[in-house]
């Protein structure tokens, strides 16, 4: 994570009730005693133990040995550790409407307890264990009877918009929150969905009619009259009911891609998937890894060899469809080590943001103990042009282990890809993929694939990476 | 379709006015969603209310209907 000098979190800096810090490698909350009577609330009222109780808050340690700064410090907290930062433009459908729900369903038990949610930001939420975690701890405020939810209008920009665009236009669009770091903006939701949306009132209401609104009093501030107008509980928990009946209806738009039949449609014969799987399973015995990525990790066949062995292991894939499978699955399982996670490894989520510091680089957030790439550089070397010494020294700044499959150009997956290219790539050789690589790594292991050409190779990264 | 749009506008017509104030919540609600919340206010309240006491009625006849079973 990005540390400013003074061990504060970068991206950490816009709510005055407190901010994360760093000090020892530890991550630490501060509370600023601005906030210190809705934090006593939140503990006072049971709010934080049911919460906790039932996995949907990230649970804490009061710590008082931990001192940061400053006079308006009120107590320092330390969350418990997510194993990976995930952000929501790198989440698939079902991973948002989970978050979505979550969020609602902390605000209707916050409501029960006198409280409510001051934020609806869908980074807010986290994947910890298999299962959406809310980790602000610091977004529950005392309820005023008679105010209207401050947050409704994030929660219809970071969740329910998306997740509309995402169910009836294309699952591709999510992506527009890597743009819209607030959330999308419901005049280009609202433009952008079909005309059958105005028939649902739910869909009119918290979209059409309120882009229409923000666009009217875009320039127009709230007079004292106006804020005078109560909104009773009621109503509020009315809005909450009708988010979460408009957000449980919503299926991701079916589309198919290249992707989704792959395992379908491989070269491999059951011998060679067959001697795949055991190799890789006697690969990550070898080396027995404390995390692991896959990448290119389409349903997470082989991302499961690592996490049924408990190791934590997120799954990236560039196709929405294999990711929301994968979760899907995982969750009907539910599996506690697996995270799906939307990647493109062409095209990595940046630094976003404040300085492009707020929203972590997938460089930059964390290192795998292990990467498993298979079936993948050909992909990079053949359909992007990316040569071996760029993929090895990609590799190299993000694994002390690698997994990897050469796929040789005499394999029919890669003659596939040449088809209606001429084949510019001489340097794809075996020999060529081992002495470059060899630059970067120490080959441990080689494994040809039974019954087929492919070779696997077990690396280890000559340096650690930084 | 008619009809919604048309009691929106009046209700923004009602509701019409500029004086500035000062934000004291950490997050901008935003003034159309503000507003918006407060018209629908009575509306989703309503159907909620609806709602409930539907629930309530349904769980009632199934809890006769399942003692005259008995």
């Amino acid at each position: 994570m990005n540390m400013a000098e003074n061990g504060k979190v970068s991206g950490s800096f816009r709510d005055p009730c407190g901010f994360l810090f760093f000090k020892d490698g530890l991550l630490y909350r501060q509370i600023n005693a601005v906030y210190r009577s809705h934090y006593d609330m939140l503990q006072t009222t049971g709010l934080y133990d049911g919460l906790v109780r039932e996995g949907m808050l990230i649970p804490h340690k009061e710590c008082d040995d931990v001192f940061f700064n400053g006079p308006e410090g009120y107590k320092i907290i330390q969350p418990e550790k997510i194993a990976f930062i995930s952000y929501p433009y790198e989440w698939s459908f079902s991973q948002l409407k989970d978050a979505a729900l979550l969020t609602l369903a902390l605000q209707k038990r916050s409501l029960n307890a006198g409280m409510t949610l001051k934020d609806c930001s869908a980074y807010n939420v986290q994947f910890h264990r298999g299962r959406p975690i809310f980790i602000d701890t610091l977004s529950f405020e005392a309820y005023e009877e008679g105010r209207p939810w401050i947050a409704y209008r994030q929660f219809c920009q970071h969740f329910l918009g998306p997740l509309l665009l995402m169910a009836r236009v294309d699952l591709r669009l999510g992506q527009l929150l890597r743009i819209y770091i607030d959330g999308i903006p419901l005049d280009m939701v609202s433009k952008l969905l079909p005309r059958s949306t105005w028939l649902r009132f739910s869909h009119v209401l918290h979209i059409h009619l309120h882009a229409k609104s923000q666009k009217h009093f875009a320039d127009k501030t709230l007079t004292a009259a106006v804020k005078q107008r109560r909104v009773g509980k009621l109503s509020v928990l009315g809005l909450i009911d009708s988010l979460e009946t408009a957000v449980k209806k919503l299926k991701p738009k079916g589309q198919s891609t290249e992707w989704e039949r792959y395992y379908g449609e491989t070269n491999y014969s059951e011998t060679a998937f067959s001697h795949k799987i055991h190799t890789v399973e006697r690969f990550l015995e070898v080396i027995n890894p404390r995390q692991v990525w896959d990448l290119g990790a389409n349903d997470g066949t082989f991302s499961r060899l690592a996490s049924s062995r408990g190791i934590h292991t997120v799954a990236f894939d560039v196709d929405p469809v294999c990711v929301e499978n994968n979760y899907l699955q995982a969750k009907q399982k539910q599996e506690k080590n697996i995270l799906p996670l939307l990647l493109d490894v062409v095209n990595p989520s940046p630094g976003m943001g404040w300085e492009n510091n707020e929203r972590e680089s997938f460089f930059n957030r964390a290192h795998a103990d292990a990467i498993l790439a298979l079936a993948l550089v050909h992909h990079l070397a053949i359909s992007n042009n990316v040569p071996f010494e760029k993929i090895a020294h990609f590799f190299s700044t993000l694994c002390a282990r690698l997994i990897v499959e050469f796929v040789p150009k005499d394999d029919s997956q890669v003659q596939r890809l040449l088809a209606t290219r001429s084949d510019i790539f001489p340097h794809y050789t075996r020999q060529s993929f081992e002495a470059v690589f060899s630059r970067f790594f120490t080959i441990r292991e080689t494994a040809q694939i039974e019954d087929s050409k492919r070779i696997l190779y077990l690396m280890e990264n000559n340096k650690r990476p930084l | 379709m008619r009809l919604p749009l048309f009691a929106f506008g009046t209700a923004v017509f009602l509701l019409w006015g500029v004086y500035a104030h000062n934000a004291h919540a950490y997050l901008d609600p935003g003034t159309g969603s503000y507003l918006l919340q407060i018209l629908a206010a009575f509306i989703v309240g309503g159907l909620f209310a609806v709602k409930m006491f539907w629930r309530r009625i349904i769980a009632f006849l199934k809890s006769r209907f399942s003692k005259s079973q008995q």
